[in-house]
């Protein structure tokens, strides 16, 4: 028997050419029984190895390829859960001390703690052999002798053949050495890559570890394929010499007691008052939350909070929910909004709690979808908080609570994306910069290229099939695509551990100061039941609250809570698509709907919320859905069991909670195997776990007599969920905010105008189309005026906004602080007393002055960039004499035409309080329609139309059709551009700030598009360039 | 007419023209910056809707096969020489002021023969390939904005109103002062000479002044003169192309005797000529010598070239030749009593030389190894001039017998029991007692042609040890072990 202990992966980054998935599969495929994976300073592959061996039965093994002060790399299993401990101890201490990448443990460190772990003497850049390369056989015999005295009986010498010049020379050595000292000899293939096809990989990342091509690498590549997973027989073919070197892999298998099955995770205690117990805390409060939510406590509610609490006591979950409970309290103390929002949401306990805002029963929500008796994993409660320092306070509030080493924000791996991939491996391969710049604009920002395969998309950017390297460049693009690149910070996910988290997993530092990192990502947290609370950031809670303060300032408080339900006027807006700068329904493709689905109610815009999602998109239940509720189509059942779970849905699947209830109810799926289903969905990684249970729900449904064909269609909206399902309840909650923020916009449109344009960027527009949205409103918006204007924008009355310090690009905080600091003493009586008393350095007072924001000072923006060039500015004197507010300073300069002004105003603050710049170059552009025309036009009518383009998007649900929208000085224009068109006119689509398109005009049911068959830049110059939401 | 200045528009993009000929006619557009950031400075008029500022994927996009380039500062060179050699010719006092920029003061000569001369000129430099503009006018600075508005030949003699409508980047501002200007809305010379010169001082300082006296054509100091160049160059076309050596030769002479007598008058030698033959088909035939001793000696110099010559063989006529002599300072070292060195370096060289004709210039010289795992992959390089210093000894000398190669290798047939072999048939030949290996190298993956070896050492039963490889040409003995 063999077993492979020493491999790395590909999240050794750049130092391995497999993923731990494919390591699995072919260890089990080679028939191994067990696999150690090493990873270069981390267990950064091991949870994704440990889940994948467990459907092949594979044991997974942990181990880690430590560096050491010196630069030679040690490789340690781990045998115990001590040994566990002990490595994450020493890979968090070193990372900690040193900046990203660059953690090293001294050999003092690894003396003292080394128990629990086995040491390998290592390969090539082990410290035996590198000092018998190096130095010579006395110098490894001291390196071997110091490595024996920390590990004793826990050392192996290891010893690898991969076919390689004088590698037996080295490999005596070893032999030599282990029998002289009495160590064990221990074979390994010094695994880099899964099959010989992965060593491409392996060497072209070796080149970017290297910052060469593969022409100038040199002996840097590797010398073969030798270095892939090999089966017992091949190992004990090239050891036939050496059998115990292949036998004692199976000893040191057998002393490694240590899987991730036993990591020992323990969620922290709440400590309740007064000496009660978790539980007992937990129904009182959560009782006395539902008095005040529900009123009474009776009835249904007591039912079902009773149900809840019992499971949540029963599965030793009272500790999580306080812990959520008191951080969503820590944050309304501090006057900061909080929500819940996933399934949390289908909770009544989480909603008597305040940590969630809908209400389960009276929306009938499935409880299951949340908890459930046969659940192993902690229940996922994700809390949205205003973006910016507010969910940053949250956020150090846990460190505070939890310390340091207690608390981490999870991982992100950010992996080879099309792109990316292309540019890393074409340098690799030595392509020139045009090419690979060609390629990067082909596929600006992200856009889908699912109509263009990479050969297509390799050929346009210039590497066509004559190139005798292309063959290559396309394989290995493809084998690099989706391999772990580098480690990011997840946007909000923190784990929380009882004592140290470092026991569990490495913690490294974050790029952000202040923040500490873990070496998994959110689904390994999931898979090794660590909990994860998501403390998002969401733009629209922060325009929110300042709305709602704003409102409160001005006399006219609103209670978020207490806001009228199912308001007329609120869903006027919503039906007419009036939506821009609301949450969740402003986007093009929302747009385009609602005039369809016209929402009435608060439960409408759930399902608004949901439908335009690909999972819906994908299952092709979106248009059944629009048809039905339009009285298109009838509303039928495939079975009549399921009237009860589809009726409010007209019928047709929307829901995952509507694919649990179907599972439980017409498959016979029992609670735990509801959840396992659920999990399979949500898991993205491994399209065989759904597939399992979508065998298991088919065989269900069968048994049950549920027809071929429903059971056909179940089948796929399982599949599409898996995609990108919607819960219920997350789209309740979603649901919240979007009406809340839609009737502030028709009831407090000043304040939330204001509110929106705080809190720039977000959303899908630029503060450009914002501001002229609020023009349409009836709202003015008023310019940055250095005696008028806050640091944040103002509401002035009803119908006047006055725009802050903030929007002017480039004006420094400290500078604002400092204008405003002195004009609050005093007003400014000139420009020259601006100057002397502010200490605006001469940029900024020239960007002020080109913003308008002087108007006030002086005559005109012109008369004051005359008067802020003073020589005289810098001088300590000058600026302590005082100000003669009758100085004439007169400007000899002529005033800004209005395309200058234009201009100035796009240049410093992004956007125009006056019209839209498309107004003034209309009469350039005869024959072009505006969007206002366009409603009254006839369907079918060829059209010509331009703008400024403000989103470009191409879902990839779309088929590779492209959604431009153009902004003019009356609204909209949104047009549809076909793959073929798209794909011959990339470069103009993505690169054009502005543009002209020409084409057929679709004008139904209160939806108008132009079906694009012609673009082009626009001809006419002057449209300042606006910016742009791009395929996001 | 005191000064008159010959300017050449989008010199840059000119010069490369004339060095390319295969840009002419074509869309080209010159860019500055590196990967994303590079964009657009000038564009040929056949490069549509293309203007400078433009970022190199839009400008693709806007003008399907228009072509890039970055500027040959050598070929700005050679241009701005022919250009200053003609300034000469209208008076010796001649400054090179920017590239493609050159200024004449004119004072004291005859206005209409001078004028004559400039038209001259225009001709023969378009004639040439230069587009020259030659403006003239009270100032360096007047001229400079004639020549730039001109499309040919411009005398000023009303100076205030020339000067009132032209851009104000003629008077050429900083970004800074470009940016303040933009914002007053200041555009032209005129706009900004209308503003009262000590506002402008207040307001921008000293730098704003001296922009100011600029917009007014007044320019600062005086001309800075140059030399006629000290050429160690010299380049030259044949119309039509020459086939054999001895026009090749002749001229070769006469531009050796130049160079090396003007090398002698700064008192340099030559170490190295280097010379390039142009040929018809747009292809260039480049030789670097080195020179035995560095020297001025035209003998020398043609003994090493007309060697070259007369056993070159090309598959084109010549069109072109380009000649450099690299200058050095003469040896000062007295030879040593007990030097080791050639005893006779000319000849040494001249017969590397002639071998590298005979069997081409990458099969002469000393064989270096190639950073590869690439069995024996190498490089010729040229004998060194100095014996480099011995390398430290190795931690582990090599070990094992002396490998005898055999050249070329003795392919053989070879039966083999599952991977390993067990018979070798052919020049050498009989069953395999012992093995070790494979040794295996792999590598070029990416290339057209990816190369995999496997290496054996063998010993026969009737003796022998030997070493066999495999490969995707066969089974072949490399070599026997001493």
């Amino acid at each position: 028997m063999y077993v492979e202990l020493h491999a790395r992966s590909a999240f050794s980054f750049l130092r391995g050419g497999s993923s731990p998935e494919s390591l699995a599969s072919v260890a089990a495929l080679m028939g191994l029984p067990a696999l150690a994976l090493c990873d270069r300073n981390g267990v950064y592959g091991a949870v994704r190895l440990h889940t994948a061996a467990k459907t092949s039965g594979l044991r997974a093994l942990v181990g880690c390829e430590l560096t050491l002060e010196d630069e030679t790399v040690l490789p340690l299993l781990v045998a115990s859960q001590a040994g566990y401990r002990q490595l994450c101890a020493l890979l968090t201490t070193a990372n900690l001390r040193a900046p990203k990448g660059e953690g090293r443990v001294t050999w003092r460190e690894l003396e003292e703690g080394n128990e629990g772990l086995l040491a390998l003497t290592g390969d090539e850049e082990g410290p035996l052999r590198r000092a018998w390369r190096e130095q010579g056989t006395g110098a490894a015999g001291e390196a071997g002798a110091r490595l024996l005295a920390i590990f004793g009986d826990r050392l192996y010498a290891e010893i690898q053949r991969h076919r390689l010049p004088d590698e037996e020379h080295e490999n005596a050595f070893v032999v030599d050495w282990a029998q002289a000292s009495g160590v064990p000899l221990l074979a390994t293939n010094g695994v880099r890559y899964a099959t010989t096809n992965a060593a491409h990989v392996y060497d072209v990342f070796t080149c970017l570890r290297n910052h060469v091509t593969l022409d100038t690498a040199g002996r840097l590549l590797v010398a073969n394929r030798e270095a892939y997973l090999k089966s017992a027989a091949q190992m004990a073919a090239l050891f036939a010499d050496i059998p115990e070197a292949i036998a004692n892999t199976a000893q040191v298998a057998d002393r490694l007691d240590f899987t991730l099955a036993n990591l020992g995770y323990r969620f922290p205690d709440f400590a309740p008052p007064d000496g009660q117990t978790q539980d007992g805390f937990l129904r009182k409060v959560t009782y006395f939350g539902a008095h005040q939510r529900y009123g009474s406590a009776t009835g249904p509610v007591r039912r079902q909070l009773d149900r809840e609490l019992e499971l949540i006591a029963k599965l030793g979950f009272a500790g999580y929910f306080l812990t959520v409970w008191d951080l969503c309290a820590f944050a309304r103390e501090q006057g900061i909004l909080v929500q819940g929002r996933g399934s949390a949401a289908n909770s009544a306990v989480c909603y008597s709690l305040g940590i969630t805002a809908v209400d389960p029963i009276g929306a009938k929500l499935l409880f299951e979808r949340f908890l459930s008796e046969g659940r192993t994993d902690w229940p996922d409660i994700d809390l949205d908080l205003p973006s910016g320092d507010r969910r940053e306070q949250v956020i150090q509030e846990v460190y505070r609570r939890y310390g340091r080493q207690g608390a981490a924000m999870t991982a992100n791996v950010i992996t080879y994306q099309s792109r990316i991939t292309m540019r890393e491996v074409g340098k690799v391969f030595g392509f020139a910069d045009d090419v690979l710049d060609r390629f990067s604009a082909l596929f600006h920002q992200g856009d889908l290229p699912e109509t263009m395969k990479l050969k297509e998309q390799l050929q346009a950017a210039g590497v066509g099939g004559d190139n005798p390297r292309y063959e290559k460049l396309l394989q290995t693009c493809l084998q690099v695509r989706g391999l772990p690149r580098h480690l990011g910070q997840h946007s909000g996910g923190m784990v929380i551990s009882r004592g140290n988290l470092s026991h569990y997993v490495p913690l490294e530092n974050a790029q952000m100061p202040g923040r500490s990192v873990i070496q998994w990502d959110k689904t390994d947290c999931e898979e090794m039941g660590i909990v994860k609370v998501d403390l998002l950031g969401l733009g629209m809670m922060a325009v929110l609250q300042d709305t709602i303060e704003i409102c409160a300032q001005r006399g006219q408080p609103v209670d978020l809570a207490g806001l009228p339900k199912d308001d007329p006027e609120t869903f006027k807006a919503i039906q007419a698509a009036d939506t821009i700068g609301m949450f969740q329904v402003e986007s093009r493709a929302q747009m385009a709907t609602l005039p369809r689905m016209k929402p009435q109610n608060f439960y409408d815009l759930a399902i608004e919320i949901a439908i335009i999602r690909p999972g819906p998109i994908q299952g092709e239940a979106t248009n059944p859905y629009l048809n039905r509720r339009q009285g298109k189509e009838h509303v039928t059942y495939l079975d009549e069991r399921l009237r009860p779970i589809l009726e409010r849905t007209l019928g047709i699947v929307l829901f995952q909670e509507q694919i649990l209830r179907i599972a439980m109810e017409l498959g016979s799926f029992t609670a735990a195997e509801a959840d396992e289903l659920r999990r399979a969905i949500g898991f993205t990684r491994s399209r065989e776990r759904l597939e399992r249970m979508e065998a298991r729900l088919t065989a269900g449904l069968k048994k049950n007599g549920v027809s071929d064909v429903a059971a056909e269609s179940i089948r796929k909206s399982l599949g599409s969920f898996a995609l990108y399902g919607f819960p219920e309840s997350h789209a309740i909650s979603f649901a919240l905010i979007a009406y809340a923020s839609a009737w502030l916009r028709v009831h407090r449109p000043a304040e939330f105008y204001a509110g929106l344009l705080n809190n720039q960027p977000m959303g899908f527009y630029s503060t450009a189309t914002l501001v002229q949205d609020a023009r349409r409103h009836g709202i003015r918006v008023l310019p940055v005026s250095v005696q008028e204007s806050d640091e944040k924008c103002q509401v002035l009355n009803d119908t006047t906004l006055r725009l802050g310090f903030a929007s002017v690009k480039g004006l420094p905080r400290a500078s604002v602080g400092r204008l405003l600091t002195v004009r609050k003493q005093q007003v400014f009586l000139s420009v020259q007393d601006l100057i002397q008393r502010t200490e605006l350095a001469p940029p900024e007072r020239r960007l002020l002055a080109r913003a308008g924001a002087l108007n006030g000072l002086a005559e005109h923006r012109r008369a004051a960039l005359w008067q802020v060039e003073t020589m005289d500015a810098g001088d300590e004197l000058f600026r302590m004499a005082v100000a003669d507010p009758e100085e004439p300073a007169l400007s000899p300069l002529e005033r800004m035409t209005h395309l200058e002004r234009l201009q100035a105003d796009y240049e410093t603050v992004g956007l125009t309080v006056g019209a839209h710049p498309m107004a003034l170059l209309r009469p350039q552009m005869p024959g072009m329609r505006t969007a206002e025309e366009l409603k009254r036009l006839r369907n079918g009518e060829r059209v010509v139309v331009a703008g400024s383009v403000i989103t470009r998007q191409r879902p990839g649900t779309a088929k590779g059709f492209c959604f431009i929208t153009l902004e003019d000085e009356t609204g909209h224009i949104n047009a549809i551009v076909r793959p073929q068109l798209f794909e011959a006119s990339r470069l103009v689509i993505n690169l054009e700030p502005a543009m002209v398109i020409t084409g057929r005009l679709q004008n139904e049911g209160g939806v108008v598009h132009v079906m694009a068959e012609q673009l082009e830049p626009m001809p006419v110059l002057g449209l300042p360039e606006q910016a742009s939401h791009d395929y996001h | 007419m005191n000064y008159a200045v010959l300017w050449v528009p989008g010199f840059a993009l000119c010069s490369l023209q004339r060095h390319e000929p295969g840009l002419q006619g074509k869309p080209v557009a010159l860019v500055t910056g590196e990967g994303r950031r590079a964009v657009v400075v000038e564009a040929t008029r056949e490069a549509q809707h293309v203007r400078p500022g433009l970022a190199v994927p839009l400008a693709t996009s806007r003008c399907p096969g228009l072509l890039f380039r970055g500027r040959d500062l050598v070929a700005e060179q050679e241009t701005m020489q022919l250009l200053v050699a003609s300034a000469f010719t209208l008076s010796p006092r001649v400054e090179c002021t920017s590239s493609g920029c050159v200024t004449v003061d004119l004072k004291g000569a005859d206005a209409e023969r001078t004028e004559a001369a400039m038209r001259l000129h225009v001709l023969e430099l378009r004639m040439l390939g230069l587009p020259v503009q030659i403006g003239a006018g009270e100032t360096p600075l007047v001229a400079r904005y004639a020549a730039k508005v001109t499309d040919s030949i411009m005398i000023v003699r009303d100076r205030g109103g020339f000067l009132q409508p032209l851009p104000l980047s003629f008077a050429e501002p900083s970004a800074r002062l470009a940016e303040i200007l933009e914002g007053w809305g200041i555009r032209t010379l005129g706009a900004l000479t209308t503003l009262p010169k000590a506002e402008i001082g207040g307001r921008l300082g000293p730098e704003g002044a001296a922009l100011w006296e600029r917009a007014n054509g007044e320019s600062p100091g005086v001309l800075t003169l140059t030399e006629p160049a000290k050429s160690f160059a010299a380049s030259w076309r044949y119309e039509p192309p020459v086939e054999s050596v001895e026009p090749l030769v002749f001229k070769l002479r006469r531009y050796a005797e130049r160079i090396a007598a003007e090398l002698r008058a700064v008192c340099m030698v030559a170490e190295e000529l280097s010379l390039t033959l142009l040929l018809e088909d747009e292809t260039d035939h480049l030789r670097q010598f080195r020179l035995p001793e560095p020297g001025a000696d035209v003998d020398s110099w043609l003994r090493v070239l007309q060697t070259h010559l007369d056993s070159l063989r090309l598959d084109s006529r010549v069109a072109g030749v380009r000649l450099v002599a690299k200058p050095a300072r003469p040896a000062q070292a007295q030879g040593g009593l007990f030097e080791t060195g050639r005893t006779d370096a000319a000849s040494f060289w001249e017969n590397i030389a002639r071998l590298a004709v005979l069997v081409g210039d990458d099969r002469v010289g000393t064989p270096v190894p190639l950073d590869t795992y690439a069995p024996d992959a190498f490089r010729m390089e040229r004998p060194a001039i100095v014996v480099p210093a011995a390398e430290a000894r190795p931690v582990h000398p090599p070990r094992g017998g002396l490998l005898r190669r055999f050249r070329p290798p003795l392919r053989v047939r070879v039966t083999c029991q599952g991977s390993s072999p067990v018979m070798v048939e052919g020049a050498v030949r009989g069953d395999i007692r012992a093995r070790v290996g494979p040794i295996r190298l792999q590598g070029g993956w990416w290339m057209v042609a990816p190369w995999a070896f496997d290496t054996w050492l063998v010993e026969l039963v009737d003796g022998g040890l030997y070493q066999l490889t495999h490969n995707a040409a066969g089974w072949a003995v490399e070599g026997v072990l001493d």
